[in-house]
């Protein structure tokens, strides 16, 4: 049973934030302890998991066990920035749970249940979280819920088929014929819609910026995490799916989209919206080069520390915008004079967001184009280099705007209260995060060493 | 993947759409076409002049009593074969079912403090 003790932990965690809402008056501050304590508790008790099988269901295996660590290190901020309404500690756990539930599902089946757990609470997240206007994030929300369907929807098709094929919720034990090839493909359509591949990418820029930003912040990390884990469940399910030789092309083409998109933003979180969507591309790029890596363990190690660096850059980047209030790019404008620190710590994020040295998103950039020169894909590197050399640029033109630009003459004031100190630590935190993270190369081997082992 | 298999792929897609299609518009198709006058296209209620239109709109509130339902329905769907099977299934099955019944005995309390199960 010690298997399961990070879900039971957020399980519990779950059923504490809903119990909070049978008070009259909910306490606020249980709500925040509860949604900060049961992640940190679900990462601890991690540390003790080890792989096995418990039933048909749940195969808790090395893969699993690391990628739960992302998922709950990414969903740290949201937990620490909750505000404090018990139905959103109970929205954001429950989604949580789904992730983890994916990350040790055994079985497509169970790999269905986790991803619809996940998604579920997400969309409500959405439409429910943050202050101001609900009209745009309850359109994102319902957005982001038909587009989940509709991966939902195309992930139970090719279930349907290739069990029809193969006579096996699990991996195929010989050649996939036609429908087993059409179910495979289905299923990683599912799995590329979750992520926001092009071309089913269209839901993601207004969901991610029209939801809070610290919600916006999980979407683009830990939901992320176990969307890139799902794909790659469903690339071992067939070592002969054909789907597999075009995930490097369509990352590459994702990875352009989101490049030369931002490129346009005015506004700043759908400019990091786009900046994540392109980070996707890479992430799926990274995901073909394991598959035609024959799944190496130095390819998953890489995917792991890009969504790793991924957490800290996306969670920082997005606080920032609830730190610093500011909306469009013309808010940037002087933000140095103003706020030394915390520009600072943006344009350490915008560093590595655009994968410049010496953070840790050129460590992570650096090592998944490493992995896609070892399994020889050479169109999808030129492309997804254009697309970090089109990324560089407009990040040092907001690099540009923060400190060599006159302040305009409507600067946004500075937000005050609780929730906008929480997020300046968190921006802190994450910069000092990414900058460390260059020096993991160092104990890399190490590291990789002991996790692995 | 053949080029054979392929086509029979298509072949099969091709039939299905066709014969489905056949299927469902064969009575406006073969059928004799009659003419509609006076209340033969009335719903039949009783012999009696219908109320109000067959397709009312329905209230949202509606749906969050149908959706409550298929939950808890689809629990009951679970509940039965632990008791049909319960000798064999032992005290680690009981033990789980008891959880799990609490688990939505806790879920139906919290709808209802919620105000979930009132008519409004």
């Amino acid at each position: 049973m010690n298997l399961l003790a990070p879900q039971a932990a957020l399980a519990a965690g779950v059923l504490g934030a809903l119990g909070l809402g049978l008070a009259r008056r909910p306490s606020a501050l249980a709500a925040r302890l509860l949604a900060l304590a049961a992640p940190l508790a679900a990462l601890f008790l991690l540390r003790s998991a080890v792989p096995g099988v418990f039933g048909p269901l749940v195969g808790v295996d090395l893969k699993g066990l690391c990628w739960q660590l992302v998922i709950f290190a990414g969903a740290l901020p949201l937990a620490f920035l909750s505000s404090g309404d018990d139905v959103e500690a109970a929205l954001f756990l429950g989604s949580v749970l789904g992730m983890s539930l994916l990350a040790v599902a055994g079985n497509l089946i169970m790999l269905f249940v986790g991803l619809e757990f996940m998604s579920l609470p997400a969309y409500l997240l959405v439409a429910r979280a943050g202050e101001g206007d609900s009209r745009l994030r309850l359109e994102a929300a319902v957005k982001y819920f038909f587009a989940g369907a509709l991966g939902g929807a195309l992930f139970l098709l090719g279930l349907a088929l290739y069990y029809a094929d193969t006579r096996s919720f699990g991996p195929a034990m010989g050649p996939l014929g036609p429908q087993g090839q059409a179910g495979a493909a289905l299923m990683a359509a599912g799995a590329l819609f979750k992520i926001g591949a092009v071309p089913l990418h269209w839901w993601l820029p207004d969901v991610y910026s029209a939801a809070a930003p610290e919600v916006a912040g999980f979407l683009a990390t830990s939901m992320k995490a176990a969307a890139v884990l799902f794909l790659m469940r469903v690339v071992s399910l067939a070592p002969d799916a054909v789907f597999i030789r075009a995930l490097p092309g369509l990352g590459a083409l994702t990875a352009l989209v989101g490049a030369f998109f931002a490129l346009r933003q005015q506004r700043l979180q759908r400019l990091l919206a786009y900046l994540s969507l392109s980070h996707a591309g890479l992430l799926v790029i990274g995901v073909g080069a394991w598959a035609v890596l024959g799944k190496a363990q130095a390819a998953s190690a890489a995917l792991l520390f890009y969504l790793g660096a991924d957490a800290l850059m996306s969670n920082g980047s997005f606080a920032f915008l609830k730190a610093s209030g500011a909306v469009t790019r013309a808010d940037l404008r002087g933000y140095a004079a103003s706020a030394p620190g915390l520009a600072a710590a943006f344009a350490v994020l915008l560093f590595a967001l655009a994968g410049i040295p010496p953070t840790g998103g050129f460590v992570a950039e650096l090592l998944i184009f490493w992995q896609a020169v070892h399994a020889q894909l050479a169109v999808p590197i030129v492309l997804g280099a254009i697309a970090a050399l089109v990324s560089l640029g407009y990040c040092l033109s907001l690099l540009r705007d923060l400190y060599f630009e006159e302040a305009g003459s409507a600067a946004p004031a500075a937000p005050e209260g609780c929730a906008a100190s929480g997020s300046r630590v968190v921006v802190l935190v994450c910069a000092a995060g990414t900058l460390a993270l260059v020096l993991a190369p160092l104990f890399l081997r190490g590291l990789a060493g002991s996790v692995w082992r | 993947m053949s080029a054979l298999a392929l086509f029979a792929l298509a072949v099969n897609f091709v039939a299905v759409l066709g014969i489905t299609g056949l299927f469902a518009n064969a009575g406006k198709l073969f059928g004799p076409k009659s003419v509609h006058r006076g209340d033969a296209e009335l719903p039949y209620e009783t012999g009696l002049p219908p109320l109000s239109p067959a397709h009312e709109r329905m209230t949202v509130l509606y749906h969050r009593f149908a959706v409550l339902f298929v939950v808890f329905d689809v629990d009951l769907a679970f509940l039965l074969p632990w008791a049909l099977n319960k000798p064999a299934l032992g005290p680690g099955a009981m033990a789980a079912i008891t959880g799990f019944t609490l688990v939505l005995l806790f879920m139906l309390a919290y709808f209802w403090r919620k105000g979930a199960l009132e008519c409004r």
